[in-house]
């Protein structure tokens, strides 16, 4: 009978690590992502003929020539929809069945968190992520004029790499006051303060508008057009552009991912805890070692431990501090026709008629908050924060209720086509990258 | 509650039957409280489809009070606490092969016999519902079912203020002495008068000797589409006979496609032998699902958005059981009613309170409420001994 | 890299070699995508497959404009013009 395979989800720099580091200890692989090509987030690649913009390129192509050199079997287009209870996986799209692997190994990287505020629905605004990943697939910068606005690191890395690509923001609006912490900024990894300053030379150098302890409170089309209230807490003002970026943060990507009593799972990289590429790298080449090390002792494979993942969660952490800001006022404070849940166009006056503290289920069943194709990926959090009364209580794991599949939507059709797992060889010899 | 801080009737489980039992005690004036170890609604009355349907009840006492409760829920839905619960809609059910046909003649002649409140409107092929998919033999349209969500039937019933409301709380004993009942809610105790235990799985955490069994079933839900396509639910024969055959001697996997208010589908469900919500499988998923879209085609252009099991409550014989609790006084039992929990739950909470109020039941469903009483277990223990 | 032609409505809409549909549709000026079935405006938000806001109708299944690469003659539509089920 054929040897099952390790199912990888994901081929990020944690998927790809971790692919390398199990074929080459003589397990058979398979990597699958919904996207077309390897890349995950940090090293999403131009498509074929573009000029690309490369991010630490030669970590990536190190990687990626390791791994093409070694049996893995990568199957892109493909979706993992989850993992039942008896160990099938439901993989849809390019490859297309159900599979029973011999191991899982989850590696589906972060998502951003976008704060809800009017507005935030209209077309024309998006994730800082999605104008980041247009920029790196076609090697141009997003056109028209542009508003970068929220927290966080990457709005002034997209900024900057927009225009180095000859199209700046016309602003950065960023709610936190990150320059107002100069002591704790030197104390970030020297590699995090160099590539801060790379992009704070270009952005000064274009004279890009950086506006900090500003919110971007509202947005309102006028025509193609978007109007975007800006607001420091003393005075608000107003700008025009063609598209908004929003991003208030990172956080893991584990919505619908179950853990398996029939199986050994292990999650690696930004889905396990969103600590950045260098921490992905590391703990998928650690992960694929130990889910290696576990298999072959017939052992529970532990999370991957070391002193750079410390680091980098030391520097994660002073992050956080730099940019903290309150968000729970700006919250509370919105308009109460504002949508929460995008899916399902629910509003924070929606969320209030559930009365005080709402339990998951009168949340889910009679707010319909989490209930739409996204499973409260946007919404989860806000949720939480909006019918919480401190602003520092901690937001629950799951506070849409425990995670269960699908962890993406199925299509019907490709169900049908799905054919159980009869422990024959799969469709295509390992080694080939389609 | 009284001076004594004694309640005339305390509820135990806020699921469908229970919330129902308290309205009905409210609104005979009596003073009530309701208790659950979570919140409303939070077994099988929030993970179940919400068919108000005589079609798919056994013949004898459940179809009696399945008619009887489906025009009680008519009547509660006129202005009454189900007002945004309830539903009219059509129903279909659709079959291909000997059996399933035998199974659709079957419940023709059952239907004829309890009366008017359910008709067959139309008995036909394929072509009787616009986007039956062409592979099914036979389509039958009834009139006068419904659909009511269980957890939007609670919410209707919560909606009155004399209901006291005690959750997350559970009830780890009951004591009965003299003419009082103690509810144990870990440091806090109740006291009533009279109390009904509306359990569902629970029950044999605080009545052992009872046989009630889970049985999961697994539910599926699609994304969004236009609202209003399928008229009402359309049923396969086979799950008809699947409450009264062994699954393993089924034509086809029993499947039934409800449409909900929001355009999405809810596909279900499936009948198995254990209490885990945890156990939903893609192979069951697929299953339903091809027997699904040969029914209605148009499916497969959908997506699959949600998997979750909910657990019925079974009782070993198949009947539920509605009466005095073995070994109390002043204690009833609702419980037991594994998949046709909302459609009975109007009728059931209305009687519950009339006996906790010491009436006896009304004269017309007498004799099938006897049928359900817990005193046919001690008979068959006792025959056995 | 030129990859050929797919079809918003009956608008042709070049794109290229393995470029996803909202790309194509976006650059091609197009930005919203019609509306979903409770009304709400379809386009890209997150672009990853994860907020599900920019579903669209391909070849007569909902499916998400940033992860559907094109593929020549593509036919899509905005959802709520793909949804009818009879
Ligand atoms: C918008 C954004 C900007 C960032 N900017 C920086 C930065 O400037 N510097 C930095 O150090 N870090 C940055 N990060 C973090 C960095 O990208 C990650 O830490 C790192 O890439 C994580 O690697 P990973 O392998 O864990 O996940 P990823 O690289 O994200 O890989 C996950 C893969 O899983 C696939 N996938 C997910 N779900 C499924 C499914 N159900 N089926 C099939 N495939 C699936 C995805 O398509 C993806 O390819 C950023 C993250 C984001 C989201
Ligand atoms: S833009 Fe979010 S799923 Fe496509």
């Amino acid at each position: 009978m054929f040897n099952p395979e390790i199912l990888i989800v994901g081929a990020g720099l944690a998927g790809v690590a971790a692919a390398t580091e199990l074929a080459r200890a003589g397990h058979p692989v398979l990597i699958v992502d919904r996207a077309a090509r390897a890349g995950g987030a940090i090293h999403r690649q131009p498509l074929p003929g573009q000029a690309g913009v490369a991010t630490a390129a030669a970590r990536w192509n190190r990687l990626i020539a390791e791994a093409e050199a070694l049996p893995i079997r990568w199957a892109f287009e493909t979706r993992f929809n989850g993992v039942d209870h008896q160990g099938t996986a439901l993989l849809t799209g390019a490859e297309n069945r159900m599979l029973r692997p011999k191991a899982l190994i989850l590696t589906t990287g972060a998502r951003e968190a976008v704060r809800p505020r009017p507005g935030w629905t209209l077309p024309g605004v998006t994730t800082a992520g999605a104008a980041q990943i247009q920029l790196k697939t076609m090697g141009a910068a997003p056109q028209g004029r542009v508003v970068l606005a929220g927290s966080g690191p990457l709005l002034i890395a997209l900024g900057a790499q927009m225009t180095r690509l000859k199209n700046p923001p016309v602003a950065i609006v960023e709610a936190g006051r990150p320059f107002a912490h100069p002591l704790t900024s030197l104390r970030l990894p020297l590699g995090y303060l160099r590539e801060a300053a790379g992009y704070m030379a270009t952005l000064l150098a274009a004279r890009v508008p950086i506006l900090t302890g500003t919110r971007l409170a509202a947005i309102r089309a006028e025509g193609e057009t978007l109007v975007s209230t800006l607001t420091d807490g003393n005075t608000s003002r107003e700008i025009v552009a063609d598209m908004v970026c929003l991003h208030d943060g990172i956080r893991r990507n584990d919505i619908g991912l179950t853990d398996c009593p029939a199986l050994s799972v292990l999650r690696l990289g930004d889905c396990a805890e969103a600590l950045g590429a260098r921490a992905a790298l590391e703990a998928g080449r650690a992960g694929g070692r130990a889910m290696a090390q576990a298999l072959a002792t017939g052992t529970t494979p532990t999370a991957p431990n070391s002193p750079l993942l410390d680091r980098e969660r030391a520097a994660q952490a002073r992050l956080a501090r730099i940019y903290a800001h309150d968000d729970f006022a700006a919250l509370h404070s919105l308009p109460s026709d504002t949508v929460i849940c995008r899916c399902e166009g629910r509003t924070l006056d929606d969320l209030r008629a559930l009365g005080p503290a709402p339990r998951t289920r009168e949340l889910r069943l009679l707010g319909r908050f989490g209930m739409g194709p996204c499973q409260g990926r946007f919404c989860g959090e806000w949720v939480a924060r909006a019918i919480s009364d401190t602003p520092q209580a901690p937001v629950p794991a799951h506070p849409l209720g425990e995670p269960r599949w699908p962890a993406a939507p199925i299509a019907v059709a490709d169900l049908h086509a799905a054919a159980p797992d009869t422990g024959a060889a799969p469709p295509h010899p390992h080694g080939v990258h389609e | 509650m009284n001076a004594e801080g004694i309640y005339d009737a305390v509820v135990i489980g806020a699921g469908v039957v229970g919330a129902s039992s308290a309205w009905h005690l409210a609104q005979a004036g009596l003073s009530v409280a309701l208790v659950d170890a979570e919140g409303p609604a939070a077994a099988a009355s929030g993970a179940s489809d919400g068919a108000v349907s005589v079609a798919s009840k056994k013949p004898g006492p459940l179809a009696r009070l399945a008619t009887a409760s489906l025009l009680y829920t008519r009547d509660l839905a006129q202005g009454g606490p189900l007002s945004s619960a309830y539903h009219p809609r059509p129903s279909y059910i659709f079959g291909t092969g000997s059996a399933e046909s035998a199974a659709i003649d079957a419940l023709i002649a059952k239907l004829a016999q309890l009366g008017t409140a359910v008709r067959l409107r139309a008995d036909g092929d394929a072509t009787l519902l616009p986007g039956v998919g062409t592979g099914i033999d036979r389509v039958v349209a009834l009139e006068g079912e419904g659909h009511m969500p269980g957890y939007a039937a609670v919410q209707g019933y919560l909606r009155e203020p004399r209901i006291d409301r005690f959750w997350p709380a559970p009830v780890t004993a009951l004591e009965e002495s003299g003419s009082e009942v103690r509810i144990v809610l870990g440091t806090q105790t109740l006291r009533a008068k009279r109390v009904i235990a509306a359990l569902g799985t629970a029950t044999p955490r605080l009545f052992p000797t009872l046989p009630v069994l889970p049985r999961a079933g697994q539910l599926f839900v699609t994304d969004r589409g236009l609202a209003g396509q399928l008229p009402g639910a359309l049923t396969s024969a086979a799950y008809l006979l699947a409450k009264t055959t062994a699954p393993s001697v089924l034509p086809k996997p029993p499947v039934v496609i409800d449409p909900l208010a929001t355009g999405q589908y809810l596909i279900g469900s499936t009948r198995e032998d254990h209490g885990d919500p945890t156990r939903v499988d893609f192979e069951t998923l697929r299953e339903l699902m091809l027997r699904a879209v040969e029914a209605w085609p148009a499916l497969r252009a959908r997506r699959v958005i949600r998997a979750f099991a909910g657990v019925r409550a079974a009782v070993s014989d198949g009947l539920p059981i509605v009466g005095s609790a073995p070994g109390y006084e002043r204690v009833l039992l609702a419980t037991g009613f594994e998949g046709d929990g909302i459609c009975l739950s109007a009728v059931i909470g209305r009687e519950a309170a009339r006996m906790t109020a010491g009436l006896s039941p009304d004269a017309a469903l007498a004799a099938d409420f006897a049928a359900l009483s817990p005193a046919r277990f001690a008979q068959v223990q006792e025959g056995a001994a | 890299m030129s990859g050929g032609t797919i079809f918003w409505g009956s608008r042709a809409v070049p794109f290229l070699t393995g470029e996803s549909v909202a790309s194509a549709l976006g650059r091609a000026g197009v930005r919203s995508f019609g509306l979903g079935p409770t009304g709400t405006a379809r386009a890209v938000f997150c672009g990853i497959g994860q907020c599900q806001n920019c579903l669209v109708s391909i070849e007569g299944r909902s499916a998400e404009a940033c992860l559907t690469i094109c593929r020549d003659g593509l036919h899509v539509l905005p959802e709520a013009e793909g949804l009818s089920d009879v």
